[in-house]
């Protein structure tokens, strides 16, 4: 299957829930799917269209939307191209279901996702922070409005 | 935080063991036959030893660590000068700090500083471990280590050459035989 017979595939299947969808270039597709059915177009391009390879997950910060973006990238063993899909959160308490049922791996991407992001994944199996100490949990570094960088100059440097 | 409380109270323990049942051993709890071996020349002697077996930690934290291995293979025979990479802090006299510091390791680092027996001195190892390299604001990285460990020499270079290592560890002799070291209290 191309590119257009795949966006063509989805928006049937879901047309309430994949919007914006359009082809960036022969091999890459680019959607927006509702946060709440989430799970559940995962659940169909793996099951039904052969997207057995969640390549990436990840989060991205548009303080001047108010928005939080959760990026899904998913790839294909079958089929040469590879989809983006977005799902767009309110910034002051993004809440998505988690993909962890769907795609085993995005189990380690959720949680660094959440630490760094603060974006809340319901139903993940074990969702606490990854890579940070505890003493920054809670304090999103990776938002844009982040304050807390060392503002004390390094001695050794002047 | 709870690490170095942890380190504190093992090592409350191991003093808390009674060595009078050792016979013919004696306890003092004062300094001062340490600190008037310090005033004569056998705190000279007392330092050619330990300016001559200067074992260090292979504690590679970055890519400056790796210079630390090549350091301690056969090629550069650090061995002339009695430096010998060792695994165990318990082992080791210098803390190599060869990378970036973040917030989640300094407890580890403590934790090995608090490891390593007396006497023990402490290098500071690349750009990064000197002011943060190009980590420097991080959200996660340390900054001014000097504030956590005491620093005798510092090796600037991203990463500095395996010579710059040797040279640094010359340094340090001198500073240990002119009594100048950060980890002897004179």
């Amino acid at each position: 299957m191309d590119a257009n017979s795949i966006i063509s595939s989805l928006t049937g299947k879901f047309p309430e829930d994949i919007y914006d969808a359009s082809v960036e270039s022969d091999i890459r597709i680019v959607a927006k799917v509702k946060p709440e059915n989430v799970v559940e177009v995962c659940r169909y391009l793996k099951e039904d269209l052969s997207f057995g390879h969640l390549c990436c997950e990840l989060g991205a910060d548009y303080p001047d939307r108010n928005e939080i973006e959760t990026v899904y990238i998913i790839g294909s063993y079958d089929h040469p191209v590879v989809i983006t899909m977005k799902a767009l959160l309110p910034r002051d308490n993004p809440e998505i279901e988690s993909i962890v049922a769907v795609y085993w791996n995005a189990n380690w991407y959720e949680r660094e996702t959440y630490e760094m992001y603060g974006v809340k994944y319901l139903n993940h199996p074990d969702l606490k922070p990854l890579l940070l100490p505890e003493e920054l949990h809670g304090e999103w570094p990776w938002r844009k409005d982040y304050k807390g960088f060392p503002n004390k100059t390094a001695r050794n440097l002047v | 935080m709870d690490e170095i409380e942890q380190t504190n109270v093992e090592q409350n323990d191991v003093l808390n063991v009674g060595y009078t049942d050792v016979p013919g051993t004696m306890l003092t709890e004062s300094n001062a036959i340490c600190d008037f071996i310090k005033k004569t020349k056998i705190q000279d002697v007392l330092n050619w030893g330990r300016k001559n077996s200067l074992w260090f930690t292979v504690n590679a934290m970055g890519c400056c660590g790796v210079e630390l291995l090549a350091t301690g293979m056969a090629h550069y025979d650090t061995d002339r000068f009695g430096i010998i990479p060792r695994n165990s802090p318990r082992h080791a006299d210098v803390l190599i700090i060869s990378g970036y510091v973040t917030r989640k390791y300094l407890p580890a680092l403590k934790r090995i500083w608090d490891q390593m027996p007396a006497p023990k001195w402490c290098i500071c190892f690349g750009d990064c471990a000197i002011s943060g390299g190009p980590f420097y604001e991080s959200y996660s990285t340390r900054q001014n280590i000097e504030d956590y460990f005491p620093v005798d020499v510092y090796v600037p270079g991203c990463p500095p050459r395996c010579e710059a290592l040797i040279q640094a560890f010359v340094e340090l002799q001198k500073k240990i035989e002119a009594k100048k070291d950060k980890g002897t209290e004179y």
